[in-house]
């Protein structure tokens, strides 16, 4: 039979919560900045953009969360959590504080093709939450280690108001850059908002990306999906070319319990990170 | 071949190496497999055991690790040696799936592969198939060796013993004393007794049915079937190949337990979406998954045939009538 495994892949690595930032209006969106308790663990978890971990609370369980920070952010951990008021792991999550110790395994999925997106120009759309593994990859991307690799960086974000806007200290920075142009949208604004407002496809549509060269990223709720889908198809991304990333009901994370399939695909361990062009392909189309 | 008068030495003599040996019990309802602690209750005369093998190599519940003063203490990996005796050969076949899915090279399970590894299978040829089996439909056969260390054949005073295993075969030289040649009879013996437990088996005709089953996904043949179907998940409790599962912290531990696509909660999100909200999604996902997309992933209908499901169900359901009348 095969070799022994060097690790157990159930065992969770202690990490210390070293910040906590709320990120939303309604206080259901928190930031947990992650440090590594042991360092050798710290070394192991190498991870790519795109992909989740397993977080574990001792008592209540665990969930898995997409990587918000990016690779190069050497030492820590980064993870945006929103709290369901029913959700055992969520809610637990919510009510630590600094200082309090969690566990994480992995990392795990597959992740952006990031090496297929160099000397291409990178269009990406974020709706709501979702928005966190592609925080990761604009992070990585604007590296200045990484910048020149890419060409044009178009971002397309956008949450339901003002309120619901993530990082926006970040977003104010990336504004101000000028080699990345990004446009932020919200389903409706308040009075103090002076900025765009619509949904998601429409301003995908105004802006018009061009598709030349171009690969497209676009994460967000089901709905949104939905409706991007033909603005993008028109403006001529090929199937191919349009990444997405699925979410399903987890518990191992590793395609061993049998929780998250779509068709013969199971989302943890052949995602979640998926072409257009594979999401057509599967029996059952999510 | 081993004399049935002999074989409580040879399972003493086992023991006595340090093996701790499961084997079929005579109980007040039926034979099951326990753990021999005395050599004298072995019973070769059943059908299959009720319960699904599965779970020596996959226990109903497991403690992976307690939680103690902020730190994690894990579980010691199962090191017993061990010896399942008197399995099926399509009980066996089940354990050659479910090799698939947790000895996988990306991710290995480590207390499924350390009992794996430490334990030796040996099966017992199936002289009486059951209305219910079905297992040459799926690629078995009632003397098949897959899964298996050892194959044993019952030819009524004696045992006949065949290596299928390197494994098997280096275990087997220790105990070589027990053991005498098989003469000519005893070989034809064997081969007369294989072809009619094979023309007992019940077939159901599923050739294709995975090609057939891509065109089945959004068919209304699916709200049909389920319209009986309690959600009790007792057919995945019986099945041999069924393994999904969930991890889960009680207090100070986390254990993990089997759980089943027939549950409506198995799939259901924090946010309240259920990507099976019906019985019909999730009787299509036990077939879908048995008859389509392991054949997808692994090359194999994870179903032997050993019948369990269609005993068990409380409301009769009939995987073989199933799988027939969605593929028409
Ligand atoms: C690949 C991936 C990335 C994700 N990234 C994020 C993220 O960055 N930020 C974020 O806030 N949420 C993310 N989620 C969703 C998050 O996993 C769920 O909100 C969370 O599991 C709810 O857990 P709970 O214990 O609070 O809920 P409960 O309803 O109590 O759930 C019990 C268990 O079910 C599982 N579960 C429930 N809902 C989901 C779900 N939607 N997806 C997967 N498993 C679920 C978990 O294992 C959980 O422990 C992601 C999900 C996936 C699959
Ligand atoms: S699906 Fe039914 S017949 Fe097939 S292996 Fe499972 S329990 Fe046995
Ligand atoms: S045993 Fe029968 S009733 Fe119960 S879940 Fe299975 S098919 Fe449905
Ligand atoms: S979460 Fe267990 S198989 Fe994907």
């Amino acid at each position: 039979m095969s070799t022994k495994p060097l690790e157990n892949p159930y065992i969770p690595k202690p990490v210390t919560i070293e910040k906590i930032t709320i990120e939303n209006e309604a206080k259901d969106l928190k930031s947990f900045r992650l440090r590594f308790v042991n360092k050798e663990d710290e070394k192991a978890f190498t991870y790519k953009c795109g992909q989740f971990a397993m977080i574990s609370v001792a008592g209540a369980g665990e969930c898995p969360i997409g990587i918000a920070s990016s690779p190069l952010d050497e030492g820590i951990l980064e993870f945006t959590i929103k709290r369901y008021p029913t959700g055992v792991v969520t809610t637990a999550l919510h009510n630590l504080e600094e200082g309090d110790i969690i566990g994480v395994r992995g990392p795990c999925g597959n992740s952006y093709p990031m090496a297929g997106m160099e000397n291409k120009n990178v269009v990406i759309v974020g709706g709501g939450f979702a928005f966190t593994t592609l925080r990761s990859t604009i992070r990585y991307m604007l590296h200045e280690k990484n910048r020149s690799k890419f060409k044009n960086i178009t971002i397309i974000y956008g949450a339901r108001s003002p309120g619901e806007l993530l990082y926006k200290q970040e977003l104010e920075e990336w504004e101000k850059r000028n080699d990345v142009e990004i446009f932020i949208t919200v389903d409706k604004g308040d009075e103090n908002w002076k900025g765009r407002e619509g949904f998601v496809p429409a301003v995908v549509k105004q802006v018009a990306p061009g598709s030349e060269n171009a690969i497209i990223l676009i994460c967000g709720p089901p709905i949104m999906l939905k409706f991007t889908w033909p603005p993008v198809l028109e403006l001529g991304f090929t199937p191919d070319n349009i990444i997405t990333s699925l979410e399903r009901r987890m518990s191992c994370g590793i395609g061993k319990c049998g929780r998250c399939n779509i068709g013969a695909m199971y989302v943890c361990k052949h995602g979640p990170v998926l072409s257009y062009e594979q999401i057509q392909e599967l029996s059952e189309r999510p | 071949m081993l004399k049935k008068a002999d074989i409580n030495k040879f399972i003493a003599a086992v023991m006595n190496n340090g093996y701790k040996v499961f084997g079929p019990v005579k109980q007040e309802d039926g034979v099951s497999l326990s753990e021999l602690k005395t050599t004298d209750d072995i019973s070769f005369d059943y059908f299959n055991f009720i319960l699904p093998p599965k779970r020596h190599f996959f226990p109903w519940s497991e403690l992976l690790y307690k939680y103690k003063d902020k730190t994690i203490h894990e579980a010691p990996l199962p090191e017993d040696k061990t010896i399942l005796l008197g399995i099926r050969p399509c009980d066996a076949r089940s354990f050659s799936f479910l090799d698939n899915v947790f000895i996988d090279d990306k991710a290995v399970d480590p207390y499924y592969q350390n009992r794996r590894d430490n334990t030796i299978v040996i099966s017992l040829a199936c002289n009486q198939p059951l209305p219910s089996c079905f297992c040459t439909s799926v690629g078995g056969t009632p003397a098949g060796k897959e899964g298996t260390d050892i194959l044993a054949y019952d030819t009524g005073d004696s045992l006949f013993f065949e290596e299928c295993s390197e494994r098997g075969s280096s275990f087997l030289k220790l105990y070589s004393k027990f053991f005498s040649t098989p003469d000519q009879a005893d070989v034809q013996a064997v081969k007369d007794f294989i072809a009619k437990a094979e023309k007992q088996v019940l077939s159901v005709n599923i050739k294709n049915a995975a090609e057939k089953l891509k065109e089945k996904f959004y068919d209304s043949v699916w709200d049909k079937l389920s319209f009986r179907c309690l959600s009790c998940g007792v057919c995945t409790f019986f099945c041999p190949t069924c393994y999904c599962f969930g991890l889960y912290d009680e207090r100070d531990r986390r254990i993990r337990v089997h759980d089943a696509c027939m549950y409506k909660g198995f799939t259901l999100e924090a946010s309240g979406h259920n990507p099976r909200p019906t019985q019909s999604e999730r009787m299509r996902q036990r077939i879908m998954h048995k008859f389509l997309y392991t054949v997808e992933n692994f090359g194999k209908i994870f179903c032997v045939g050993c019948g369990r499901c269609v005993t068990a169900c409380p409301v009769n359901m009939d995987i073989r009538e199933n799988i027939v009348e969605v593929i028409g």
